[in-house]
């Protein structure tokens, strides 16, 4: 059945920026440029410029039983290549962060092939063959208005931090202080790996855009932003699932969608 | 006996907590204040860098009346005892100029004054009945004193806590 996929239900601006994220064709902005050896160190899985580890030879060197799936099925490159499988993880602030862990998880599976994403309440997992975790890690996850130096942290372990209060320079709190503002650029600079190890030099990833563009940008739903309950339609879309959910349970009747 | 509860509404520096300490500890009326934020460990405790050193900039020793007093947390709240509410304009002004990003107060009783069953399973009926009833409530059983209360002496003694 062909139809048109809607993403997400909702007429307001959060909603519409949810919309953006997920949809595949939407270009987000690009707001900062930063080096593919700068990514590379934050994540902190190989030395800039070193090859990547194989967990198996190419796959097309490979002596593989037949399978009409994997014909069917165009491999990724780092699978093709047969690249470990490696991740990033990112925490994102409950004060206007572009982005927040459901939606990060459906925009990667909407936007991007072979990607394993684990959910939690305050961190998002990305895994994924690395050649390919690090195109994605730069050119979507960072560079664009996807991600904010501010209010979004990489984080691999030790995430605490995104459902407290920034901090005096407007900085998400880190117990293990990967990143730290430079009060002389206005930039922040990371001096940590996202698992907390030091690196030789401070890669800087830009200014925090300004609390209006976050605000703007954001897809949080906030009493002092725009607050779910002004959204009508998707408030209609939760309750249905809701009684759906509730009433129907694993044997929904007719009864039940009878006045949905 | 009155409580004030200050709550900036962003974390702060260790020279703003240290600047906020002073001020607050000039006022006559302020007998002890807890400082209540976010711990800030000395090594990493999970992952794949455990026990490397974290060196945050804000866990460090600061000066309040002279006596160094070693912040391990990143100060969040404040719980300040007064004698009476004679000077509270004077901490509502203390916090206009220190924190331009907001703040709450709230007058109330916010710590207990009174022995649980568990400070007297700690320390024993004999210490709690003799011990300095400003000392009850100031940290949690399980944080050592030593570390975790500073008596700051000026004409009457006064102590600082920080707990996690």
């Amino acid at each position: 059945m062909a139809y048109t996929p809607q993403f997400y239900p909702g007429k307001t601006r959060i909603a519409q920026n949810r919309r953006n994220h997920m949809n595949p064709d939407v270009q987000l902005e690009k707001l900062r440029e930063i080096p593919d050896d700068d990514v590379v160190k934050i994540m902190g899985h190989r030395q800039p410029g070193e090859d990547y580890k194989t967990v198996h030879p190419p796959l097309e060197e490979m002596d593989l039983p037949e399978d009409y799936v994997r014909d069917l099925v165009e491999p990724i490159n780092g699978a093709k290549e047969g690249h470990r499988i490696r991740y990033i993880q990112f925490t994102d602030s409950m004060y206007n962060a572009p982005a927040q862990p459901y939606d990060r998880a459906r925009t990667y599976m909407w936007r991007f092939r072979g990607v394993d994403t684990g959910t939690l309440s305050g961190r998002q997992v990305i895994e994924m063959r690395e050649s390919n975790l690090e195109d994605i890690a730069k050119n979507f996850c960072i560079d664009t208005a996807f991600y904010d130096p501010a209010v979004c942290g990489i984080r691999g372990a030790t995430v605490h931090g995104h459902s407290l209060r920034l901090d005096e320079n407007g900085l998400m709190f880190d117990a293990l202080q990967r990143y730290v503002y430079d009060e002389k650029t206005g930039h922040v600079l990371y001096v940590k790996d996202q698992v907390g190890k030091p690196l030789d030099e401070p890669v800087d990833v830009g200014e925090p855009l300004p609390p209006e563009k976050l605000a703007e940008i954001t897809t949080i739903y906030r009493k002092d932003n725009i607050p779910m309950r002004e959204d009508t339609e998707l408030i209609t879309v939760v309750k249905r699932i809701h009684r759906v959910r509730t009433l129907g349970g694993y044997i929904p009747t007719d009864e039940i969608f009878k006045e949905l | 006996m009155i409580e004030v509860e200050v709550f900036p509404h962003r974390y702060l520096k260790a020279t703003t907590t240290e600047k906020f300490l002073n001020e607050i500890y000039s006022l006559e009326t302020v007998e002890r204040v807890i400082i209540h934020g976010q711990p800030l460990p000395k090594t990493v405790y999970y992952g794949p860098a455990r026990g490397t050193p974290v060196n945050h900039s804000e866990r460090k020793v600061i000066n309040v009346h002279g006596v160094p007093v070693e912040l391990t947390v990143m100060a969040g709240r404040f719980w300040i005892t007064l004698k009476d509410d004679s000077e509270i304009e004077k901490i509502e002004e203390i916090c206009k100029s220190l924190f331009p990003f907001g703040y709450d107060i709230k007058v109330g009783k916010f710590t207990r004054d009174k022995a649980t069953v568990t400070d007297y399973i700690k320390y024993g009926e004999r210490v709690v009945n003799m011990m300095d009833r400003s000392l009850i409530g100031l940290i949690d059983p399980r944080s050592k004193f030593e570390s975790a209360v500073k008596i700051i002496p000026k004409e009457k003694d006064e102590k600082t806590s920080s707990k996690e």
